[in-house]
């Protein structure tokens, strides 16, 4: 009995079991976390030593990165996989495992561990029960994992729910955000508008295809030219009217009402409705209204892993999900969607400077700039080519480590109880801690777009794609922009630069071995992908598969 | 006869209903709903374009679509419920007065 149950457990992760094993580990890993917080919340102190917060404090977050690094294993694993016998796929081709999923995988649980290592050294993390916050990011990666995995509507659909309700989850839970409930039920109800216009889009689609699957939707946008023809020739007079009138009541009965007109206008729609509800669902609850309008300025305890997750991972794996879609399904009308998604793109680019330029809060200036580099690689979908391809994950991939970074410098600071909330707070950091401050500086002009580092080279690559396919107006655009972005970002390095130690304040900043470790990674890669970027070049390109 | 117009035209109006609701209304509850109301014109589309091709797979997604709803309501109203106990309404007015009642 044992045996058989055995060996049809081993058939399974053969089978559709592989394609899902990676996300599978990461829920049990969370689950086991849930059921070991609430147990040790129950026992009693004496089988725990006289400080039970403290053991929690290293226990969930070594679990957590546990399952991130078994996890991490399974998708090596499966690299070597898809390597000998091409892409998988499983449950009915709702789920593939491919060089695409393989790439944003790995870089979500890297985003998922750098938050993790983050968040143990936190200052605002209450001390015990802390097992449900690393749960909880974990339930949030497995679900971003299962967004760039699916291939099918209704499983993007699904995935996209449960990422944005662990996110809502980590937003709402005191102490580990900035949001005060207010924020937390803005950030759900334009999240559940994104997915309700998201839904009527994939709606859309549906009834244009009479399939869920998004390469099948696709070849049926493709032949939506003809069925438009062929409606159109049934309304005209004659025999050769009469005869597509014949043949539409004969396959299609329905169509016969409608106007070629609709059929042609409809995919648009399905597009406009899919792209705009992907950037409310997933943009604007991460940006807006971030704060707590009133006491942002003057907020200490502003600072938090769980924006850095907001805003880094959650926007991954968005814009992940809207290069799969955009591809596969809208990849035959890209010469008349790429407008919209270029207009879109120069609108966020400049109200994230804009807004950026006025502020002198240090999170609200990264949270702002953020936007134009998200952006910036959307405008990589407007060249739409290798290059362009090469171009965004190679953004996307020294992006987050960048902004890790200085997530990274600004909670070790705030750690060491030095405010890092305005800009004004970090004058003197030279003075005071100059490991600190060169990390601060070798970041802050990293993002800027200085050259020896990864930030001039992810913006160079993006203007290289636009310019090559011929899009001079925007590539320009790109290059201009990033004069006042530079600025934005300068301004921090100036401050951080200039101005003199007081006698009152507190001395050097001793970083933990977690934020060492996240610091370590981070400056490696801001540094090595612009000096030596070949290798990661070579990374980008293998995400699609070249 | 109802035709497949006739569903679309529904669930279109019923869209907009929604929208409009979501865009001008302040209550959070009424919001809620609209955005329910926007879900429902989803699954309208859903189950008139599965009848239009015999597939099952439409309604299924219609079915999920509900139970998502349900789910989503579930949380939207326990962070309601955690906000109202601290406003004592569901109008997210008057920041300004409350917001030393908001720090967490």
């Amino acid at each position: 009995m044992l045996n058989h149950m055995l060996s049809a457990f081993r058939t399974y992760l053969h089978g559709d079991g592989a394609v899902l094993l990676p996300e599978m580990q990461l829920f049990l890993f969370a689950i086991g976390m849930l059921a070991m917080d609430s147990w040790t919340a129950n026992t009693s102190s004496e089988k725990f030593g006289p400080n039970p917060g403290f053991r929690q404090k290293y226990w969930n977050p070594a679990l957590a990165l546990a399952g991130i690094a078994f996890s991490a294993l399974t998708l090596w694993m499966l690299r070597a996989r898809i390597i000998q016998s091409g892409e998988l796929a499983g449950f009915h081709l709702t789920l593939v495992v491919d060089s695409y999923f393989i790439f944003f995988s790995a870089l979500l649980l890297a985003a998922t561990a750098l938050v993790i290592l983050l968040s143990v050294n936190c200052a605002t993390m209450p001390a015990v029960r802390q097992g449900r916050y690393y749960a909880l990011l974990l339930f949030a990666c497995m679900s971003m994992m299962l967004i760039v995995s699916a291939v099918d509507l209704l499983v993007i659909f699904l995935a996209m729910e449960a990422a944005a309700i662990s996110a809502c989850f980590l937003a709402a839970s005191p102490g580990l955000s900035n949001r005060t409930p207010s924020a937390s039920v803005r950030f759900l109800l334009s999240s559940a508008f994104g997915s309700a216009v998201v839904a009527y889009g994939f709606s859309l689609l549906y009834g244009l295809s009479g399939a869920t699957n998004i390469s099948q939707v696709a070849a049926a946008l493709a032949r939506r030219h003809n069925v438009a023809k062929v409606i159109a020739l049934s309304h005209q007079s004659g025999l050769q009217g009469l005869q597509m009138l014949q043949l539409l009541q004969s396959r299609l009965p329905e169509a016969v009402h409608w106007q070629a007109v609709t059929l042609e206008a409809l995919p648009i729609a399905a597009f406009m409705l899919v792209s705009v509800g992907m950037i409310l669902k997933f943009a604007v609850p991460s940006f807006q209204r971030q704060f707590n309008r009133t006491t942002a300025e003057t907020d200490f305890g502003i600072l938090s892993p769980v924006t850095l997750y907001v805003s880094g991972a959650y926007a991954i794996a968005a814009v992940a999900l809207l290069l799969r879609s955009m591809f596969t399904i809208f990849a035959d009308s890209q010469n008349i969607w790429w407008h919209i998604i270029a207009a879109l793109a120069i609108v966020g680019i400049s109200y994230g400077i804009f807004c950026s330029l006025r502020q002198t809060n240090l999170e609200r200036i990264i949270v702002y700039l953020s936007i134009a580099h998200m952006s910036y690689v959307l405008l990589g979908v407007v060249a739409a080519n290798e290059a362009a391809a090469t171009a965004m994950t190679y953004y996307l991939f020294t992006y987050l480590f960048i902004v890790s970074g200085v997530f990274g410098v600004l909670i070790a600071l705030r750690g060491e109880n030095i405010s890092a909330g305005v800009l004004n707070d970090l004058s003197g950091l030279r003075r005071r801690s100059p490991v600190t401050a060169l990390l601060l500086i070798i970041f802050v002009l990293s993002l800027a777009g200085a050259p020896p580092t990864a930030g001039f080279f992810s913006r160079y690559f993006i203007f290289h794609a636009l310019f090559e396919t011929g899009h001079r107006y925007t590539a320009w655009f790109v290059a201009l922009s990033s004069l006042p972005l530079a600025y934005s970002y300068l301004r921090i390095a100036v401050y951080v630069w200039r101005g003199r130690q007081s006698e009152t304040e507190p001395g050097a900043v001793a970083f933990g071995i977690p934020e060492a470790i996240v610091l370590g990674v981070c400056v490696f890669v801001s540094l090595a992908a612009g000096l030596y970027s070949e290798p990661f070049t070579r990374m980008a390109r293998y995400a699609f598969g070249q | 006869m109802l035709s497949l117009t006739h569903y679309l035209f529904l669930s279109f109006a019923l869209f907009f209903i929604g929208l409009a609701g979501v865009l001008t209304r302040r209550n959070l509850i009424i919001k809620l709903f609209s955005i329910e109301i926007t879900l429902n014109a989803t699954t309208i589309n859903l189950t008139a374009f599965a009848r239009l091709y015999g597939d099952a797979s439409g309604q299924a997604f219609a079915i999920l679509v509900v139970a998502m709803l349900v789910l989503e309501l579930l949380v939207a109203l326990a962070i309601i419920a955690a906000v109202c106990s601290r406003w004592k309404c569901a109008t997210p007015d008057d920041e300004k007065d409350l917001s030393s009642q908001l720090d967490y």
